[in-house]
């Protein structure tokens, strides 16, 4: 399906900054009517030929321009419970990129002005996300340690307790991205997601962007969200064991109950730039602008600054030294 | 440029104040040695020598250079300082005056004798001042000791912190350098009797190049990570209600054990002592030794 401006004709398209449909073409918002059809092999507005990849669910037509959702992979057993619309356009997301940047302090000077654009491209990542209940029983031994001197005697009194917890941790909409082609560690960096702004899916939020269906599905991707769950709910008992000097456990039973999985689209800018001969990847949250992706390190920037580091701490402390030996 | 300088401003702020105090408060420490001249009252002393190298230790220019040294710090602090390198065993020579003296103390002995038996005391016979004894002979226990005794003022400043560590900076040079040794000692107790003594720090030079290259390395390392992307998600991010709940949160108590030892003490590897108050003859000296 493609959308088209009912004033002029244009391809109308989700614009994050104003969280609507606009026609780039008239500047109409909200004008666009949605037409029905095509096919994965043909464009829906020009009738070329498509060169859809795999498990692409939108893309754009390279003779015409026009974005096209794929009927067949937004409906049925594809269609998606949820979508997270963009909130960064595209301005956005590389003002985001550069203020990260401008942070990373080994990233070379000349990186942000002599960098050029391969490629960049606003993707809506299928995501499954599961929500657990989880019931975590555990026991074990658990010593306080406490020492004192008397006269030229060191006494170290050591009790013991026996520590039981039962504990129930509801895990809701944990993630795990069900796309080959996003690497799981950069898709666990972009989160987290702001669930709140979850919509009820509609395919006009793909218009614009390039989307996937899910590559595979929930029950193959389940280790991954209960490893996520288990490592939570370990983190949790932890902190409940606190104020132990050690606690050595005797039972640790920690169960998960699915208690439901969605299949939503979560958006994600890509953008691909080339510095010196070398191509660097750079994802951006499409909602919260957090980037993920590695920056060319200057060896010189590096050198100076660790040396500087070194020199001035050096001093610093031999001063301090010496001040105290003068006083 | 503009962005290195912006970014370690407070650094460099810290160094200034750091290096502006240490400036005014090396020329406060100036000023005072320069206006301080003592008037010798001592009359009776039976040698204006004080380098008294019978271990042959040093050459004849180092002997000059410490004897030099050694005038002008008594002016400035009114007190003897006195040096005396030994090759010999002191057991005999102990044993005679205290016979139940123990091997670490033999060169006390030498030194509260040779100090009282010369008169030495800026202000009066057995007076202010003070003696360093380094015996290199190695004893029948395998010691080697040195004995460092003050007497009057000095006595009344030296803490043994103080002596400990006035001992462990001589040690520091006394293998490969002798002269730099002996000269530590002479300025450190210039130091320690003008100086309010407020804190003695034992920290070799190699700790604050270690500090250094520490906070190099942990600054290094954390940008070096930052350069992918932080990990943003914590153990409630997707926790229905920001936590857990419990419902058994239980802590019983089951048994106590106490177990007792004595403390050990000891002195460290440039070997202990410390802490010595006598009195002997006409004078009443402190002082402490280390052991090599």
């Amino acid at each position: 399906m493609i959308y088209k401006c009912k004033n002029c004709g244009g391809n109308v398209v989700f614009e994050p900054s104003r969280g609507r449909m606009y026609c780039p073409h008239c500047e109409g918002e909200d004008s666009e009517d949605e037409i029905r059809g095509g096919a994965l092999t043909q464009c829906a507005n020009c009738g070329a030929p498509l060169d859809v990849q795999k498990y692409a669910s939108s893309g754009r037509c390279e003779h015409c321009g026009c974005y096209i959702v794929f009927d067949e992979r937004v409906e049925g057993v594809y269609e998606p419970h949820m979508i997270l619309p963009f909130r960064l356009n595209r301005d956005s997301a590389v003002e985001a990129m550069e203020r990260e940047f401008g942070r990373r302090l080994f990233t070379p000077r000349d990186f942000m002005s002599t960098k050029s654009l391969e490629k960049m491209a606003g993707l809506y990542v299928p995501f499954w996300l599961y929500d657990y209940q989880a019931r975590y029983d555990f026991a074990g031994e658990g010593t306080k340690v406490r020492s004192w001197q008397s006269g030229d005697t060191e006494y170290v009194e050591t009790s013991y307790y026996e520590v039981i917890r039962r504990m129930d941790v509801d895990f809701d909409r944990i993630p795990a991205d069900a796309s080959y082609v996003m690497e799981d560690g950069v898709m666990d960096l972009m989160e987290p997601y702001d669930y709140h702004a979850l919509m009820e899916f509609a395919p006009k939020y793909m218009s614009g962007f390039y989307g996937e269906v899910y590559n595979q599905g929930a029950p193959e991707l389940e280790d991954r969200a209960q490893a996520k769950a288990r490592g939570a709910a370990e983190e949790l008992l932890q902190g409940s064991l606190q104020g132990y000097s050690s606690v050595r456990p005797l039972r640790k039973d920690l169960n998960l109950q699915r208690d439901g999985v969605n299949y939503v689209l979560m958006p994600v800018w890509q953008y691909r730039y080339s510095y010196r001969g070398k191509s660097y990847l750079f994802h951006v949250n499409g909602q919260t602008g957090k980037v993920v992706g590695t920056t060319p390190v200057s060896t010189g920037k590096v050198l100076a600054y660790g040396v500087s580091v070194f020199a001035v701490v050096t001093a610093a402390c031999r001063l301090a030294l010496s001040i105290l030996e003068i006083l | 440029m503009r962005e290195y300088f912006r970014y370690f401003r407070w650094l460099y702020i810290t160094l200034f104040l750091l290096l502006a105090l240490f400036g005014f408060l090396s020329a406060g420490h100036a000023i005072i040695a320069r206006v301080a001249d003592y008037e010798r009252t001592n009359t009776e002393c039976a040698t204006l020598e004080r380098v008294f190298d019978y271990g042959d230790v040093l050459t004849d220019k180092e002997e000059d250079k410490l004897r030099k040294l050694i005038a002008r710090r008594e002016k400035q602090t009114g007190c003897d300082i006195v040096l005396v390198t030994l090759q010999e065993s002191l057991k005999d020579y102990a044993r005679g005056i205290d016979p139940y003296v123990d091997y670490d103390e033999f060169v006390r002995v030498y030194a509260e004798d040779f100090y009282e038996s010369n008169n030495f005391g800026y202000d009066r016979p057995n007076g202010d001042g003070v003696i360093l004894v380094d015996n290199w002979y190695r004893e029948e226990d395998g010691g080697i000791y040195t004995w460092f005794c003050t007497t009057g003022r000095a006595k009344e400043v030296y803490a043994d912190a103080d002596i400990d560590h006035l001992l462990d900076n001589v040690y520091r040079y006394i293998q490969r350098d002798p002269y730099r040794a002996y000269k530590t000692y002479v300025n450190d107790f210039y130091n320690d009797m003008l100086g309010i003594n407020i804190v003695h720090l034992n920290v070799s030079g190699i700790v604050t190049w270690i500090v250094g290259l520490t906070a190099a390395v942990i600054f290094v390392a954390g940008h070096w990570k930052g350069k992918s992307g932080a990990r943003t998600v914590t153990a409630t991010t997707y926790v229905n209600g920001a936590e857990p709940s419990f419902g058994v949160r239980e802590d019983r108590f089951l048994r106590k054990s106490v177990v007792r030892h004595k403390i050990q003490s000891g002195g460290s590897g440039g070997g202990g002592g410390g802490g010595h108050s006598s009195h002997s003859g006409g004078g009443s000296h402190g002082g402490g030794g280390h052991r090599r």
